[in-house]
């Protein structure tokens, strides 16, 4: 009995720990897993971070002459992997935590990109700023395949290679 | 022991190594392998079922018996074909694969002859006969029916200490659990009492699964399942995403960086630092002291804020990838490991101290729950759970993984084999994990965070396994095609030991149910409805109504 009371008593003596949280804020430590935000800038719509996501959080679809890429924090578990992989360093975590809200649109991000149609069939195949994103890492002389969809791509390859080994049918 | 001297030794046929540590053994008749293996006194580890029929038209039951004294697994496999599967049951040698077996028969549809209560476990007592959920030719996004069409449901089955499926005899039973809409999870135990002693206690649980394994095979790549398998606890989760990615590094021979290792063993002592942390703090809350619940979970928190500050996150710690870990430790946020540890060490220490002193909490822990070293070992109790009753077995030592390899693990062992052993086991361990922080901290090698790895091989068998805040955590991994995994079955540590709850609790007085439930540490439900039953009448009323009429 003694020792629990001594306990209880050193105890009541303290100051309360609570946290006055949120009437005052609350901050996070560096590195802080938080909402993860799509910078419409830096996006290419390559959708590497559609596949790497979890849970299915990132989508990504066409819609006319745009592909649109679709964050959805409703389903987001906030690992940060579209952070990892993504090659332009558009995904970022940031520190916003306080995603509470009554309208369902405010936990979707839509990043919506310009496609590129194909410059021989016309079908539109990868968006603007990727294209533009290849054509930057390919030799002057063949930029120009980077405006070919895939297919028509390997058809015009196909063709090239048989014109090069001279056999002409 | 090595697995290619095991098979020398024991003069088995049908019998491969796997790995150094799992010998493979395709047993033509299954109960007599089971037999003769007994007498090298394994503990029945896990089972895993297999539907095999894309590979070879057959259906697989892997029973995963460990030797711990070898640091050896043993997978003995058992195979059938269709239209009927059917295996023998080898729970009557090995009473720890009951459930095992049971729920290969719910999910795969494989019939274990002479088993001994061959009823559901699994599925919702509503299921429909016939649909088996984890048959590679069920689509894992269909609903076998719709729920709110089921007009009347089958009575639940229980698995119980004394009978197979509990008969009414008694006069009051009182349920614990399971829908308490705000705490823990929902598990459900029958009490049966005579006056103030339970004289049987069932348990139905299952109520949660939320068919994770069919999730992962079906829709998941091998990268993604680390971040589902650490959502398979709300508390332990790290320790399930790295017993998966060492389960799937195994199969593909894959070798993590030392630093990454070490970065793994930091995370899970902090993951263990927390869990007893909060046992305590349930365990104190409990036994009515509460000052002591307020003091462990403001400790706790400091722990908390350590996972944050590593991690990015207080709980799912997101970290492990197959192969290694994302994030790194640098000086400054090990320094604040140090600081911390020293805080909790010394408050913790004075309040166990204090504890001890406890006249209360001594009289409603010692003796109490009794569970005795060879019921422990016979049920394949793990963890803290099974080193209260002197069953001395820690996967950290037996099973060297991550940074284990590189230090020395104490291991307390108590023979108390009740509530207050449990209490002392854990208080030991907690003080060890402290002590392996620093150990880690001081020990850190540089390097790399990330193993180089190409595609991974399919159909090859790993098995990871990490010693989680209650026990033995083991995975099991088929590797499949397409970066992909074939079949992935964890099992929680609490799968062993809440089939031992029943045995603790008969004979014992209610008032001391909570605390024996808890002192295994699973999520239990809270305990606050009661049926009163009119035993003229045999009429059942809640104790509000009950209290009403009076």
């Amino acid at each position: 009995m003694v020792a629990s009371r001594i306990a209880f008593i050193s105890e009541i003596k303290k100051k309360p720990v609570t946290e006055q949280y949120p009437y005052k804020p609350i901050s996070v430590p560096e590195g802080f897993r938080g909402k993860p935000v799509i910078d419409p800038e830096k996006c290419i719509g390559c959708g590497a971070c559609v596949n790497a996501c979890p849970p299915g959080a990132l989508s990504i679809y066409d819609e006319g002459n745009y592909r649109v890429v679709k964050l959805f924090l409703g389903r987001c578990i906030f690992c940060g992997r579209c952070q990892d992989v993504c090659p332009m360093g558009a995904v970022r975590l940031t520190d916003m935590f306080e995603l509470a809200s009554l309208s369902r649109d405010d936990l979707v991000q839509e990043v919506r990109l310009l496609l590129e149609k194909c410059s021989l069939c016309g079908k539109a195949f990868a968006t603007r700023r990727e294209v533009r994103h290849v054509e930057e890492k390919l030799d002057p002389e063949q930029r120009w395949l980077a405006h070919l969809c895939p297919r028509c791509r390997a058809l015009v390859s196909a063709k090239m290679i048989g014109y090069a080994r001279g056999c002409n049918r | 022991m090595r697995c290619d001297e095991f098979i020398a030794k024991t003069g088995l046929v049908d019998a491969e190594c796997v790995d150094d540590s799992t010998v493979l053994v395709r047993a033509k008749n299954v109960l007599e392998t089971a037999e003769k293996l007994a007498e090298y006194g394994p503990r029945y580890s896990t089972g895993v079922g297999i539907d095999y029929r894309p590979i070879n038209r057959s259906y697989l039951m892997h029973h995963v018996l460990a030797l711990d004294k070898d640091g050896l697994f043993i997978v003995l496999e058992a195979s059938t074909g269709d239209p009927e599967p059917s295996i023998k049951s080898i729970t009557p040698v090995y009473p720890a694969a009951n459930w095992h077996e049971r729920e290969a028969m719910d999910m795969l549809g494989i019939r274990f002859e002479n088993h001994p209560e061959p009823y559901r476990l699994i599925l919702p007592d509503d299921w429909p006969e016939g649909v088996y959920p984890l048959r590679k030719d069920y689509p894992y996004d269909e609903k076998p029916y719709d729920p709110r069409s089921i007009a009347d449901r089958a009575a639940p089955r229980y698995f119980s200490a004394k009978t197979g499926v509990g008969e009414k005899r008694v006069a009051a039973e009182i349920p614990l659990g399971p829908y308490h809409p705000a705490l823990h999870e929902p598990e459900y135990y029958e009490l049966i009492v005579e006056g103030e002693r339970i004289v049987e206690a069932r348990y139905r649980g299952f109520y949660v699964h939320r068919g994770m394994e069919k999730l992962a095979e079906s829709r998941l790549t091998y990268n993604q399942i680390p971040f589902l398998a650490e959502r398979i606890c709300g508390i332990c989760g790290y320790t399930h995403a790295t017993a998966y990615c060492q389960a799937v590094e195994k199969a593909a021979d894959i070798r993590v960086p030392v630093r990454a290792e070490y970065i793994r063993s930091i995370l899970l002592e902090i993951e263990r630092l927390h869990s007893h942390l909060l046992w305590f703090g349930v365990a104190f809350h409990l036994l009515g002291f509460d000052t002591g619940f307020m003091i462990t979970w403001r400790l706790r928190e400091k722990i908390m804020d350590l996972a944050e500050l590593l991690t990015g996150n207080r709980k799912t710690y997101g970290l492990n990838l197959v192969g290694g870990v994302r994030r790194d430790i640098d000086e400054a946020k090990a320094r604040a490991v140090l600081e911390a540890l020293d805080y909790i060490e010394g408050k913790f220490k004075a309040l166990i101290k204090q504890v001890k002193d406890m006249g209360e909490i001594i009289a409603r822990t010692k003796n109490i729950g009794i569970l005795t070293r060879d019921e422990a070992r016979k049920l394949g109790a793990v963890g803290p759970h099974a080193r209260a009753s002197g069953v001395d077995i820690d996967v950290r030592r037996d099973y060297p993984y991550a940074a284990y390899k590189y230090v020395d693990v104490n291991v307390p062992v108590m023979d108390g084999c009740d509530v207050l052993s449990r209490i002392l086991v854990r208080y030991e361990e907690t003080l060890e994990s402290i002590r392996l922080l620093r150990v880690f901290i001081r020990e850190i090698p540089a390097g790399g965070l990330m193993a180089e790895y190409g595609d991974i091989p399919e159909l090859r068998i790993g098995i990871g396994v990490t010693e989680a805040p209650r026990g033995e955590d083991i995975h099991y991994v088929v590797t499949g095609r397409e970066n992909k995994i074939y079949r992935w079955r964890p099992r929680a540590p609490s799968y062993m030991n809440l089939a031992t709850v029943p045995y603790m609790l008969v004979g014992e007085k209610l008032a001391n149910a909570p605390i024996i439930i808890a002192s295994i540490d699973p999520c239990f439900s809270c305990t606050d409805h009661v049926i009163v039953i009119d035993v003229g009448s045999g009429r059942k009323m809640s104790l509000m109504k009950a209290l009403r009429m009076i």
